[in-house]
């Protein structure tokens, strides 16, 4: 097993992803070979998808 | 209907497994690299329908056209999953009966829309809005130029600053015995004497360009809710202030007494303790279930936020 130290990218990844987690439930994914973090799932916002239905044109 | 384009299944097949194959060559890059999977978004070379929202638009477009709007333009919001190079198109929210439209244009109903949105993003966070479809009553099948000018400024707040447009026209002359769907065109699909034509228009685009279109399989996730629409437009305002206010908030669709209804459950402080309600047709209905036990209540109120919040202020009266 790999105990290697994150780099300051990794941390900081990493840290952004467990406070979205704790904050907006977004998911964290984890490499299900050897469970190491590899990322967020690209979620979208109420407020981004709300934004754009409101502000949808008239259709001609 | 879709025996023509169901019959490219193997064609799909192979083009799902090379989508999901992509997906995992990033998911492996992503793990080499140590970063997020978030993809980089290139120009739309395809957009991927799945084989429920097909049913939907076509359908739903077929009834438009034999009712009593008949002549006026309509048309959806589609929601779906927005990737590096294609958009798969998972959901569609009608433009609504309490749209503005005429035989020259279509104002789709946002507060309807919003609220489907919500309810169908409850599965899947990561449904964006892609792009919409709209009616023309003649044959153009093109986007027009005030399409154009309002699609020009929208487009830069969808993912990719990219969106899809579906142009719907009635001008197919039908082909004799059972209407199976062709595609005459990569970005044209056509049923019976309905056709749909694609496009995509990027930010800063001068004119839409024609958008190959492929069918999968899979949902229409929103078609459930088109037999609630109603209901929903009716509440809309409300149900989305309800959502804003207090987390955890779901929505189904259920089977009511006389005709589908929405079920809107509200989580209680207590654990096995909720407060649902029943929207049908006009009428709601209030369910206190506590341990398993349901109880009918009746806040004497007709608006729905009202209604929840006078039954929460009641149930926190009656907690020690």
């Amino acid at each position: 097993m790999d105990f290697r130290p994150l780099n300051d990218t990794e941390r900081r990844q990493l840290i952004t992803a467990l406070r979205g987690n704790a904050e907006h439930d977004r998911c964290i994914l984890m490499d299900r070979r050897d469970t190491s973090f590899i990322g967020t799932v690209d979620e979208v916002t109420d407020e981004e998808v709300i934004s754009a239905i409101k502000s949808v044109p008239c259709h001609y | 209907m879709f025996q023509a384009l169901v019959s490219y299944a193997s064609q799909f097949a192979r083009d799902l497994q090379r989508s999901l194959s992509g997906r995992q060559a990033v998911g492996r890059e992503a793990t080499e690299h140590g970063y997020s999977a978030k993809p980089d978004y290139m120009p739309l070379e395809r957009v991927l329908l799945t084989d429920g929202v097909g049913r939907t638009l076509f359908e739903e477009y077929a009834e438009h056209q034999v009712g009593s709007r008949g002549e006026e333009e309509t048309g959806w919001v589609l929601l779906g999953v927005r990737e590096e190079r294609e958009a798969i198109v998972l959901g569609t929210l009608p433009a609504g009966t309490e749209r503005d439209a005429g035989v020259g244009h279509v104002q789709f109903n946002s507060a309807g829309q919003i609220v489907g949105s919500r309810i169908i993003r409850q599965f899947d966070r990561r449904l964006t809005i892609l792009g919409i479809v709209h009616t023309h009553p003649g044959s153009l099948r093109h986007p027009s130029d005030g399409d154009l000018r309002g699609d020009s400024g929208w487009v830069g707040q969808l993912r990719g600053r990219e969106g899809i447009f579906g142009i719907g026209t009635a001008d197919v002359k039908p082909s004799p015995g059972v209407a199976v769907a062709y595609q005459p065109k990569p970005n044209m699909q056509c049923l019976d004497k309905l056709r749909l034509s694609w496009y995509a228009l990027r930010e800063g685009d001068k004119n839409y360009r024609p958008l190959p279109v492929v069918l999968t399989l899979g949902p229409d996730l929103a078609r459930p809710l088109h037999s609630v629409w109603s209901v929903i437009e009716m509440h809309a305002d409300r149900l989305d202030r309800l959502c804003r206010q207090q987390s955890g908030i779901t929505f189904e669709v259920v089977t009511g007494k006389q005709e589908p209804a929405l079920a809107v459950t509200v989580p209680l402080a207590q654990a096995g303790h909720t407060l649902r309600v029943m929207l049908e047709g006009k009428e709601g209905r209030y369910y206190w279930l506590r341990d398993g036990e349901l109880l009918l209540v009746d806040p004497k109120e007709s608006r729905v936020d009202r209604a929840v919040y006078l039954l929460l202020a009641e149930l926190a009266a009656t907690t020690n």
